[in-house]
């Protein structure tokens, strides 16, 4: 380093606080207006709500593979477990919809810190191995148990139930863009826990796993624990994005827990770039409006979305928001 | 401090702008087709990639040619008709978010979904909430006309439990009275199994054994083994799709069909066509078919069918999505608005006029579920056929769907209209 470049730093810090400021002014401000603009550019409502849903799954996601540098391959498990616990809470305990969250987030969330005591004792493409295994065991669970789960016609029956805030209520079941909102607010509440986690020292600590696992160790931080917390941390996240997708559908279904779901996840985060935070935001976007408008043209559409993967994978390491970041900064 | 960089609009900057303004010239025609309103758009959503890409391109195959019909005929209340199709990929969210596509932003009249009964039924969800009027053509699970129905849903395609009443007797009547099943273990076959369980008992028949198979098997041989030291009358076999195709083509290697009979519930022409000759043996229950000589009409429709598929003749596929179609158009003629309640009631009991049922007996929606009261087509698989290399079935008998189906009291549903 430069002395010329030592006096610029302020300068630098003070451009890149100014530009991830007007960054999240821009998200929050597109995300907020969504139901708004989308209709002029050929969306819809439900369009933007699954966005919002898909891309905070694929955020967990990336909370561990992007910041820890653990793949999961069977996320997709915590993320059914989310919606079915939703769903049976609606179907068979209580109308309320905020309190099936709760349960649905609690199903997924306990159940993956308990597997996870499991599953953090290995690495690498071992741990991948795990993940898929013990995500197919909820699957076939799901798929067998008919009884309460309606098997392979999903479970059916339950609706989310309108808000109840006291002085009035809120009709999120026929109001599609009182929906969204309610989304978007849930959707908002996780991303500040989950940035509020990556700027804690705990955070720190994350990346410096991921940077250097043996250099960690050595530093006296306990990784194992250190990534059960994040495993469990992210279980819980999926299983909210779960619960959230339970209610879109007003159905959960077994294929939600498939491990090829989990692939769509992990697709999403490196789409859209796995070590940023809104990454893998983009990359839902990108994924569900592509595999939207693509497959209203041609039946081969899941082929441009391999094809794209390919070219982001090959061309643009750092996925298509570290891409354009990239650019603007150079 | 911080020197404000001057505004240029540098090469990159009109690369970009070039580039947005070709984007938008793609996304106009989006936004121009949410505005049109003089045609009525009616949406299919059906898994069009997947393992029933097959079945579903020939119920669109029936659907695109009722529109081409209907559209001959000065469309529905005068408005041409337009077709809009969806693939739902065989997942339930996709066709959910399909089914909000059509309805939100193209501002479809109508639906059909879907193929992959699990989708119909939460498509139906969506449907009913948003009070379209939806036609399923060919899931087949029970609770769409049962238990789950519901006000706006009606159904082309049997129920599980119709196509067991169909088989069932005859099966019994001519080759015994002690039965095996191969069962494909999800809730599908479960239903199926039950149904034709239910009917063997009535009968006073025994069940010798059942083997589950887990779905997506492809080595039968350790079930049929069990399957012969049972020594059945009969081998219901119960999976679907490609394994069915797989056990089918065991029992022909084993020779298990030259010693018990076998027998299944539904089949279809496009499973039938996949399988190697020596494995198109026993006794099925198909829910159309294309040769029945003497029925008026039938032969016109193969004809215009085979313009338009390359050749190839109709399935009970292909009927599904054509009647489905033109039930629309029948019950609009009828009710002469396009009210979802409204057309709902005047859809329930309405009666296919010969043109569209393709078929001997009456056909018609009943009131009461919402299922078409269809014929069942049983009869044998035809290894080798002599004329026609799709003539794969010999039809026995054709058995009305007022015998298969109990009325429409005893079907579990009860409908809900809306205020």
């Amino acid at each position: 380093m430069t002395a010329a470049v030592d006096k610029a730093a302020p300068v630098a810090a003070n451009r890149e606080r100014a530009r991830s400021l007007a960054m999240l002014a821009a998200i929050w401000g597109v995300l907020a207006l969504a139901p708004f603009w989308m209709p002029y550019l050929g969306g819809y409502t439900a369009l933007g709500t699954r966005v919002l849903v898909l891309g905070l799954g694929a955020m967990a996601v990336n909370f561990l593979l992007g910041f820890t540098g653990v793949l999961s391959f069977g996320h997709a498990a915590w993320f059914g477990l989310g919606a079915y616990g939703c769903g049976l809470f609606l179907k068979f305990i209580a109308h309320s919809t905020p309190l099936s969250i709760v349960a649905g987030t609690l199903l997924g969330g306990v159940m993956g810190a308990i597997l996870g005591a499991l599953i953090v004792r290995r690495r690498g493409v071992y741990f991948a191995m795990v993940t898929i295994a013990f995500g197919q065991v909820f699957y076939y669970i799901a798929f067998q148990w008919s009884s309460l789960t309606g098997g392979d016609d999903g479970l059916r029956g339950f609706q989310r139930a309108p808000l109840d805030l006291g002085f009035t209520t809120v009709d999120i079941l026929y109001n599609s863009t009182a929906f969204y909102y309610f989304v978007l607010i849930c959707f908002a509440a996780a991303a500040a826990v989950m940035g509020f986690i990556l700027r804690s020292p705990f955070g720190r600590t994350m990346l410096a796993i991921r940077e250097n696992e043996r250099r960690a160790r050595f530093l006296g931080i306990p990784i194992e624990l250190h990534i059960w917390i994040v495993f469990t941390l992210s279980c819980f996240f999926m299983a909210f994005a779960g619960s959230l997708y339970a209610l879109v559908n007003n159905f959960a279904d077994p294929l939600g827990l498939h491990y090829s779901q989990s692939g769509n996840f992990v697709i999403m985060a490196v789409l859209g770039g796995m070590r940023k935070f809104w990454g893998p935001l983009l990359g839902a976007a990108v994924f569900v409006v592509l595999q939207d408008y693509v497959s209203s043209l041609t039946v081969n559409w899941q082929f441009f979305i391999g094809l794209l993967f390919v070219v982001v994978v090959l061309f643009f390491p750092r996925g298509l928001l570290g891409f354009f970041q990239q650019r603007v900064q150079s | 401090m911080n020197q404000p960089k001057p505004p240029t609009i540098g090469r990159r900057t009109v690369l970009k702008a070039a580039a947005a303004a070709g984007v938008a010239q793609v996304a106009a025609p989006f936004v121009i087709s949410a505005r049109a309103a003089e045609t009525l758009k009616i949406g299919m959503i059906n898994p069009f990639t997947g393992v029933y890409a097959a079945v579903s391109n020939n119920e669109l195959i029936g659907a695109k040619f009722a529109v081409e019909q209907m559209n001959a005929k000065g469309g529905i209340l005068g408005r041409k008709v337009e077709l809009l199709t969806e693939d739902s990929a065989n997942d339930v969210g996709t066709g959910v978010q399909k089914a909000r596509k059509l309805i939100d932003r193209d501002k479809v009249t109508f639906i059909t979904a879907d193929v992959n009964s699990a989708i119909a039924q939460a498509v139906a969800q969506v449907t009913n909430e948003k009070k379209v009027l939806h036609i399923v053509p060919g899931g087949h699970t029970d609770p769409i006309t049962g238990t789950d129905c519901h006000w706006n849903v009606f159904r082309v395609c049997n129920t599980t439990a119709m196509e067991a009443n169909s088989v069932a007797p005859v099966l019994f009547k001519k080759y015994g009275k002690k039965w095996y099943f191969i069962t494909p273990d999800y809730a599908f076959g479960h239903t199926l199994e039950a149904a034709a369980k239910k009917d063997l008992a009535k009968m006073g028949g025994t069940v010798v054994g059942n083997a589950l198979t887990p779905l997506g098997t492809t080595d039968f041989s350790a079930y049929l083994i069990q399957a012969r030291a049972a020594k059945p009358d009969v081998l219901l076999v119960l999976p679907q799709g490609g394994d069915m195709i797989n056990c089918m083509k065991q029992i022909a290697q084993f020779g298990i069909n030259k010693t018990i009979h076998v027998a299944g519930l539904q089949q279809e022409e496009e499973s039938l066509i996949a399988m190697p000759p020596a494995s198109r043996v026993g006794t099925w229950m198909f829910e159309w078919y294309w040769k029945q000589p003497g029925v008026p009409h039938v032969a016109e429709f193969v004809a215009d069918i085979r313009k338009r598929s390359g050749g190839h003749v109709p399935t009970a596929r292909t009927w599904f999505g054509y009647t489905a179609l033109w039930s629309f158009k029948l019950v609009t003629d009828k009710a002469k608005t396009l009210d979802a309640v409204k057309l709902a009631k005047a859809l329930g009991g309405l009666e296919l006029p010969p043109q569209i049922k393709l078929q001997p007996n009456k056909v018609y929606y009943a009131a009461g579920d919402h299922q078409l009261r269809t014929s069942s087509f049983v009869g044998e698989a035809v290894a080798n056929p002599k004329g026609d290399p799709e003539d794969l079935f010999h039809i026995d008998t054709v058995i009305p769907g007022d015998k298969t189906s109990p009325p429409d009291t005893e079907t579990g549903c009860k409908l809900t209209w809306p205020a």
